[in-house]
């Protein structure tokens, strides 16, 4: 290629790309406003789940999108009848069983509809019995009665973004269930208006509320927990403590050996609430054991002298405890080996756990087991501990006869200085 | 020279041949070399490396022989305050597992009948895996490694 | 007697031991190097016979210095060379790790046979020899004994004092327990605070928080860096003390002995030194505390004792560099105060000196009180 050519190739690349430079921000305009204008019909885009009802629905179709429902062979037109493909809206809002907006009295036999047909449910392995349990839940009866205000399926999955109860983010995950029914229970003037008890703020003031949210133990008990899920219905006498005993086996099988139950079934009052309340529950007090006593026996009667001995029973033992954990923490500062003592005290921990488990009985006996057992636990360490520490007044002891040592060698050695001439000169 | 006056407490010694003398300077010399002996076995002691096995530090904890375990049984190592169970489940197959209730730190306790572990507080109950069965624990129970060598349970927590 | 020529039949096991070592190498030599640091007095001629050189050692008489107050500065060496001794002890079990550290003081402490005593004497000493350079910085100021001709005496002794606090800063960290571990945090935070020399220093020893670069850092200082600068101002105390003799306050000379009682009360005093230390260790045992944990103040942490002053200064509402512009200053000048006096002239006379520093003291106690009590607000 001559010289000459290649400037001539050289002239036509740069006006081509001069061009190509201007035209390049009119391309893109062009394009971006037919990105634009097929956006703006785009929304009535026609997916699988929702077909075109987007178009006008947006905000359903994206809450629907999100759901569980979505991803399964389930469409608008599921529940709403209808005709998603259709282009206009009369054609689509017509047909097909078309229902429109669901009221909240035909939602949950809507839902039913599926979710109480084994064969739709099988291969997601979902029970089939809400609705029946709903049919007799607090909440279905007055539904049945034509109370419009009470929870459907909706209050609490959602309408269009129903979740899985496993997805974190569904209002019927376990943390989030306290919050659903609070809604409602714990809303201050439906509580005010309906007469109810805002258990909601009860619940969160809770031990169990503490354990869900700060401590993150999903087996705390929400209100489903106590109250059924779809067949929630208040518990009532006897079965609060049917439903305490599900979590707390211990205290329930020693409650039951001891002289409370009987009693108190003939009274009709409620056995665990009784001392420890319901939704409010507080973190278990020892003080409780003596104190709770006068609330039905008299003061001064044996039975509260009874409840006065069992608390200064576990005192003493949990003294005995502490006592322990004071001479090692001593015996620390030394420092001394105190592996085994610290072991020793988390298992002297546990019988004092036992011990209240066991104070449900009633009864000294039941419980001095395990006071007992803690006490000796704190007492010998405090011995042994104890004796080590004195062990220590040996080596002062050796500290004489160190100095023994130290002033006959002075005594030497200054006859050995003494022996020489004092000052020269 | 040499007889200066470093050496002016010998010579009494050496030309009275008064015993007393010689004694007192042998029971001198006898005292002050004690300190030699002294001061080599204190710090002949001091060098003395203790054992380790009970550092806090320490990963691996000797359980003991094998054989010594039966199969099915339970043994609690008190280890500090992390205390843990070591189970044979067969014939080789020995595991260890934290014997601290995942719930308030309860010191839980072997069943033997259910192969299980049952927190004596309020009722928590665990496999031999670790996981929670019921009750109120809310995680799983922290297993550890087991390492059998030349008949020799170690266990590294 | 020196006309006994070495051939004599009277010779005695131990003249013949010493020609013995003296006919292969040359100990006039090492015994010359120990004059350096105080122990042997006399000048040495290298070139003598090992014999002829202990006998002038023997019959030369010396000013012994193993009297008040001139044993100020023999304890500072005493002390320091029980220190190194107990200080190399610990070093065997010793890890300078953020893991190892506390479990090995621990265990030192708790498992090895007499470790505690060695623990304890090791910081008991520590807290003697900090009070003695202190003491005897301000006796050689109290006395005078910075001027002509003893300025390197001055000179050194302030350098040992900073060289020991140093000393006690540094090791003081090494356990890693709660204590020692924020009481150096707050040590750090005024180093750091300091203009110009702060932000060199923290260089020196590895940032300006706490890490574990810092605890290897403060352990090489704690165990090599320093013990070897202190050995050289040792030697230059000795040196001088050689060539301008003790001092003469209030015209009284040191009365001369021999050297068989001065060595005498040699091994007498560090017996006893050993003996208090070990009495101190075993009755009053310093206490021990929890492994640091650096996510958890314990309350009321201070920075150790010496540094209380300067920790009150920064607590004073005033900005950070006046503070610690005086206590630079301060810490220079301190050194340099033979030439600061000389450029006085006669403007300043004994008196007046030494009320000066009574009151830079007084302040200096005060202001340590106050940091005591700053942070408990
Ligand atoms: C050559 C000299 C020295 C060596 C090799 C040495 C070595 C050591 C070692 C290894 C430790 C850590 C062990 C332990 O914490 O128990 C330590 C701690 C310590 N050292 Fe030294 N040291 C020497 C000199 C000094 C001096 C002169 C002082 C005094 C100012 C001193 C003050 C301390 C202090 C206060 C501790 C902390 C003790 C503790 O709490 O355990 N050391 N030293
Ligand atoms: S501590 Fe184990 S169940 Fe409560």
């Amino acid at each position: 290629m001559s010289a000459h050519a290649k400037e001539k190739g050289m002239g036509l690349w740069r006006r081509a790309t001069a061009l190509t430079l201007l035209l390049l921000p009119l391309a893109f305009l062009l394009a971006s406003g037919a990105f634009a204008a097929a956006r703006k019909t785009g929304d009535g885009k026609v997916t699988k789940a929702s077909g075109r009802c987007g178009s006008c629905h947006p905000d359903e179709r994206v809450a629907f999108e999100k759901s569980r429902h979505a991803g399964e062979d389930m469409h608008c037109t599921s529940c709403h009848g209808g005709n998603d493909q259709s282009l206009d809206e009369a054609g689509a809002h017509q047909g097909n069983g078309w229902r429109g907006k669901i009221t909240r009295a035909q939602d949950p036999a809507m839902c039913a509809s599926c979710h109480a047909d084994e064969k739709v449910m099988q291969p997601y392995d979902l029970p089939v019995d809400q609705y029946s349990q709903y049919q007799t839940s607090g909440h279905g009866k007055l539904l049945a009665k034509g109370d419009g205000k009470v929870a459907v399926c909706s209050d609490c999955h959602g309408a269009h973004d129903v979740l899985s109860a496993h997805d974190p983010a569904s209002r019927t995950y376990v943390t989030n269930i306290p919050r659903t029914c609070g809604t409602c229970h714990g809303d201050t003037t439906l509580v005010r208006e309906r007469k109810m008890k805002d258990t909601y703020h009860e619940y969160l003031g809770s031990v169990h509320a503490k354990s869900l949210f700060d401590k993150g133990n999903l087996k705390a008990p929400t209100c489903v927990s106590c109250h059924g899920v779809h067949g929630a219905a208040p518990s009532d006498i006897g079965n609060v403590n049917k439903v305490c005993g599900r979590c707390h086996t211990a205290e329930r099988r020693y409650f039951k050996s001891g002289p409370h139950a009987a009693a108190m079934a003939a009274e009709q009052m409620a056995e665990c609430s009784s001392c420890h309340g319901d939704h409010g529950i507080a973190p278990s007090e020892t003080a409780r054991l003596a104190s709770s006593c006068v609330k039905c026996h008299d003061k001064g009667s044996k039975d509260e002298v009874l409840g006065a001995t069992l608390l200064a029973d576990y005192q003493s033992a949990a003294e005995a405890i502490e006592k322990a954990e004071k001479v090692v923490a001593r015996a620390d500062a030394v420092p001394i080996q105190t592996e085994d003592y610290k072991a020793r005290i988390e298992e002297a921990h546990t019988y004092l756990f036992e011990a209240l488990t066991a104070a449900h009985a009633v009864s000294p006996e039941a419980m001095s087991g395990y006071t007992t057992r803690a006490r000796s636990v704190g007492e010998e360490i405090q011995e042994e501990l104890g004796s080590k520490l004195q062990n220590i007044t040996v080596e002062k002891l050796f500290l004489l006869v160190f100095w023994f040592y130290v002033i006959v060698t002075i005594g030497i050695i200054r006859r050995f200085r003494d022996a020489g001439p004092r000052a020269v000169k | 020279m040499a007889d200066g006056a470093g050496r002016s407490d010998d010579q009494p010694g050496a030309e009275g041949g008064t015993d007393r003398r010689g004694f007192l300077k042998t029971l001198s010399g006898a005292f002050l070399s004690l300190w030699a002996l002294g001061g080599a076995g204190a710090i002949a002691a001091y060098m003395r490396a203790p054992e380790h096995n009970e550092s806090s530090n320490e990963r691996v904890v000797r359980i003991g022989r094998l054989e010594d375990l039966r199969i099915g049984e339970a043994r609690l190592v008190r280890h500090g305050v992390s205390p843990f169970f070591v189970i044979r489940t067969g014939a080789e197959h020995v595991i260890a597992l934290s014997a601290v209730c995942t719930h308030v730190r309860c010191i839980l306790a072997y069943d033997h009948e259910r192969r299980g572990l049952i927190c004596p507080c309020h009722d928590g109950r665990f496999d031999l895996n670790g996981n929670v069965v019921s009750g109120p624990p809310p995680r799983a129970l922290p297993t550890y490694e087991v390492s059998t060598r030349a008949g020799e349970v170690f266990v590294r927590v | 007697m020196s006309t006994l020529a070495s051939e004599t039949p009277a010779r005695t096991r131990r003249d013949r031991a010493v020609d013995w070592i003296d006919a292969r190498i040359n100990l006039s030599e090492l015994f010359s190097f120990l004059t350096h640091f105080g122990l042997i007095y006399t000048p040495v001629d290298t070139r003598r016979p090992l014999r002829d050189v202990l006998e002038q050692i023997r019959t030369t008489p010396l000013e012994s210095y193993a009297r008040w107050p001139h044993i100020l500065g023999l304890l500072t060496a005493l002390l320091f060379a029980l220190e190194a001794v107990s200080g190399i002890l610990l070093a065997f079990y010793y890890q300078p790790t953020a893991l190892g550290a506390y479990d090995s003081t621990r265990s030192i402490v708790r498992d090895v046979m007499l470790g505690w005593l060695v623990h304890h004497v090791h910081m008991w000493g520590s807290w003697l020899l900090v009070a003695v350079v202190l003491v005897r910085m301000i006796r050689l100021f109290w006395d005078g004994l910075y001027q002509a001709p003893r300025e390197l005496l001055w000179f050194s002794a302030v350098a040992l004092a900073w060289l020991v606090i140093q000393l006690d800063f540094t090791g003081l960290l090494l356990p890693w327990d709660e204590q020692s571990y924020w009481s150096a945090v707050r040590g750090l935070e005024i180093v750091w605070a300091l203009p110009i020399v702060g932000p060199m220093l923290s260089a020196l020893v590895g940032g300006r928080t706490m890490s574990e670069d810092v605890l290897n850092r403060f352990y090489v200082l704690h165990i090599i860096v320093l013990p070897v600068l202190y050995l050289a101002f040792v030697y230059l105390t000795f040196a001088t003390m050689r060539r301008v003799g003790l001092s003469r306050v209030g015209g009284v000379a040191p009365k001369l002995t021999t050297f068989r009682r001065h060595a005498s009360d040699l091994v007498i005093i560090t017996l006893l030194l050993f003996a208090g230390l070990v009495t101190l260790s075993t009755l009053m045992p310093f206490q021990f505390h929890g492994p640091a944990d650096p996510y958890r103040t314990p309350k009321g942490t201070l920075p150790p004792w010496y540094m209380l002053a300067p920790y009150a200064l920064f607590q004073l509402p005033l900005p950070r560099w006046i503070p610690g512009l005086a206590l630079v200053g301060t810490a220079f000048t301190l050194p340099f105060l033979p030439a600061i006096v000389r450029a006085a002239g006669n403007r300043l006379d004994d008196k007046r000196l030494r009320m000066a520093g009574l009151a830079v003291f007084g302040l200096w106690l005060v202001l340590s009180v106050l940091g005591a009590f700053v942070d408990r607000r």
